[in-house]
């Protein structure tokens, strides 16, 4: 297939490229056009074309797409206030799915986020898995979780209007190189000190790689049903205790860890929310881990399933959440080696070798 | 003209009804000081993007969202527009509302130009409606007080007004993106035009003159300090007089901290308001004598920094902005419509607003 990868020069998009690659695709990498690098091992290949634009610039969007078969849209906004992140997620998703109605396009894997669903009223240790309620409010969520929801409908009705296939991909945590740190473990005071609640809480965990391969294989589906939602978490979720340690243990210098009891930490935020209310009528803005709803989506023990995900796409998650971390602290990056395809098989294996 | 077709919408007795065109940060703003008050029945919002349109319009409860705003001209009936677009665009909006019959309150600048206010001024006059453009800032709290030190003569005869803006814009955020530059750029004043009316009209506010024919001479050096294609400019440094009085108006994007401050200094005293960090401070003449005046003027100083510190913490956790003066702008405009009164912003502070920035841009009075 020939796709076109949108925040391909990120975090993610340079794995999902290579995957791509691995897996025999075409791809039109898109980057940012200030984007000063991307991965050597792209320059001068043939399956990899590297444009650069911004999709919140309606008007080039549609050259983007000519000559492809399908979108692999990456792209999001994470940080800046609500506006700068509805023009990156939303604006930009709006632009593209509109140029590939124009260009009859009808083939989409977007990624969008564990952090749209509704973490309050899951009971403790239940399973989160697809059917769990979206935020019932996201405005006293944060900027993320507002233009994610908002994101995933107008894909999902476009999908609809025009009979696309469509896959919404929601990874839970991803992590990797120079991404190791994850809200969900408490709160990160400097580079020394760390506040931990909910120790035996289990991690959504997806390592960056693995849920690249998730990635392209959604594009690959070719199953009965057009639009699907699934989760993307690997098969092992070690609970917050598990990965601070074994994170610790490779991190210098040594990171000191504040452990807060989740019990302890539910029942301030609770009082810093009855303050708010009683007090402020809910209008006086306090640090996420005191507002219930923010708390309970960072650190809540609830228990995670890749059931849907792994008989639907057949995916399994190729490294361990331990080598994951090995792979992450390990000098060599395995974005930058040279693209492995279906055409040298043993290629992808001894990338793997090397990084280890 | 367009004539306002029956409102698919629902009109509250005794509400004024109100559309907004544009769905961004500053809309937010004007919607959420709409739905704190009480007469205003806002009723469509419409934005270019058609997701923001209705995310703007389920947040706020608005019951109609639309991608063109000439379309929801024609569908709702409202008494009053909001233009909240970018500047570049605001005659054509703002001209458009006006051949509807409707009054416009309208972010700064009305127009990019002096002529182009006039034109539009013009038009609604001979409509018989109100055009009003957003001064927020004059109706801040620290603002207010500095006008009745001003007022009650406690520094004495005002002899310069220093207006000072520095802004980290260059740091980060939707002004320093260089993958997409911000429209602004593009103004006369590049991204400085997006401040500078508010460094105009309160400059002009606390500088006396019985006339814009009173202000001269004018002399202003634009630069672009921090390099790059980006940026025209990312500092003024203007002077403006009037008559013995001295002002000053100043933009920085290349200091710490960021801070919004008007000076008024006069033959008795000095008074500083500090809107970022909201503050009114005086030094005077104090009753105790002159040996003793000192050490008052400083114990006030430190109280007035103390209490900023913590005023500092305690909005910050309450939520508020420096955009504190646009709930008393609009209360005061909308009482101005109900009413027929005086609008909070008259033609002439409008006026000479956009001419003082005509005069800063030109060529002429360039250093």
């Amino acid at each position: 297939m020939r796709l076109l990868i949108t925040g391909a020069g990120g975090f993610l998009g340079r794995y999902v490229v290579a995957e791509a690659v691995a897996h025999g695709h075409r791809v039109r990498a898109l980057l940012r056009p200030a984007a000063r690098t991307f991965p050597p091992a792209w320059e001068g290949n043939p399956r990899v074309q590297v444009v650069c634009g911004d999709l919140r610039d309606a008007k080039g969007v549609a050259a983007l797409l000519e000559g492809v078969d399908g979108v692999i849209h990456l792209a999001a906004s994470k940080s800046g206030d609500l506006y700068e992140q509805f023009g990156g997620t939303v604006i930009a998703t709006e632009n593209l799915l509109s140029a590939m109605v124009d260009a009859a396009l009808s083939r989409i894997v977007v990624t969008s986020s564990f952090s749209v669903y509704e973490y309050l009223a899951l009971p403790q240790w239940s399973v989160l898995d697809e059917s769990t309620s979206l935020a019932a409010d996201p405005l006293v969520r944060d900027e993320y979780c507002q233009t994610k929801l908002v994101q995933e409908r107008i894909v999902l009705e476009c999908a609809d209007a025009h009979d696309w296939r469509c896959v919404v991909l929601r990874p839970g945590v991803i992590y990797g190189r120079d991404n190791l740190w994850t809200a969900r473990l408490g709160m990160q005071v400097n580079d020394r000190w760390w506040i931990r609640t909910g120790a035996s809480a289990p991690l959504p965990l997806t390592y960056v790689e693995n849920c690249a391969e998730a990635i392209v294989l959604a594009t690959e589906y070719e199953g009965p049903q057009r639009r699907l939602v699934l989760n993307v978490v690997d098969n092992e979720t070690p609970t917050q205790r598990e990965y601070l340690n074994a994170l610790r243990n490779q991190v210098t210098p040594r990171p000191r860890i504040v452990p807060v009891a989740w019990g302890v930490m539910r029942v301030l935020a609770r009082l810093a929310w009855l303050t708010n209310w009683v007090c402020f009528k809910g209008t006086a803005k306090v640090p996420g881990l005191f507002v219930p709803s923010r708390l309970h989506a960072r650190c809540k023990p609830l228990r995670y399933t890749n059931q849907k995900i792994v008989s639907l796409l057949g995916w399994q998650p190729r490294y361990s959440w331990q080598e994951g971390i090995q792979r992450s602290l390990s000098p060599l990056d395995a974005a930058d080696f040279p693209l492995a395809d279906q055409a040298q098989p043993g290629a992808q294996a001894l990338l793997v070798e090397q990084v280890q | 003209m367009i004539q306002p077709a029956t409102s698919l919408y629902p009109i509250e007795k005794n509400k004024l009804s109100v559309v907004a065109v544009g769905g961004g940060k500053i809309s937010e703003h004007h919607l959420h000081t709409m739905k704190n008050l009480g007469f205003i029945n806002v009723v469509g919002v419409s934005d270019l993007s058609p997701s923001l349109a209705r995310f703007t319009a389920e947040r706020f409860n608005v019951p109609g969202w639309f991608t063109d705003y000439r379309a929801m001209l024609e569908k709702c009936e409202a008494d009053v527009v909001h233009v909240l677009t970018p500047p570049a665009t605001h005659d054509r909006i703002v001209r458009d509302c006006l051949t509807s019959g409707r009054h416009v309150i309208v972010e700064k600048p009305v127009s990019l130009s002096h002529s182009g206010f006039q034109e539009l001024w013009d038009y609604a006059a001979a409509r018989n409606l109100r055009l009003i453009e957003n001064h927020n800032y004059r109706f801040n709290d620290p603002v207010r007080q500095l006008e009745q030190i001003v007022d009650s003569w406690r520094i004495g005869t005002v002899a310069e007004v220093d207006v000072r803006m520095v802004l980290n814009i260059r740091g980060g955020g939707r002004y320093a993106d260089e993958n997409l530059p911000h429209p602004s750029h593009r103004l006369p004043a590049g991204i400085i035009h997006e401040f500078i009316s508010h460094l105009a009209y309160l400059l002009l506010h606390f500088m006396p003159h019985d006339d814009f024919r009173d202000i001269g001479p004018v002399q202003a050096a634009w630069r672009n300090h921090g390099g790059g294609t980006l940026f025209t400019y990312d500092d003024l440094d203007a002077l403006v007089m009037a008559g013995a009085v001295h002002g000053r108006i100043r933009f920085s994007c290349r200091q710490w901290p960021d801070c919004f401050e008007v000076v008024v200094r006069g033959s008795d005293g000095v008074a500083r308001a500090e809107l970022f960090h909201p503050t009114c401070q005086l030094t005077t003449r104090r009753p105790v004598g002159q040996h003793l005046t000192p050490l008052v003027n400083a114990l006030a100083g430190a109280r007035t920094i103390a209490s900023s510190g913590f005023g500092s913490i305690w909005r910050k956790i309450r939520n508020r902005t420096a955009y504190e003066g646009l709930s008393r702008f609009l209360e005061l405009t909308y009482e101005a419509l109900r009413t027929g009164g005086e609008p909070p912003v008259s033609f002439r502070q409008m006026d000479e607003t956009s001419r003082l920035v005509d005069a800063l841009l030109a060529e002429e009075n360039r250093i």
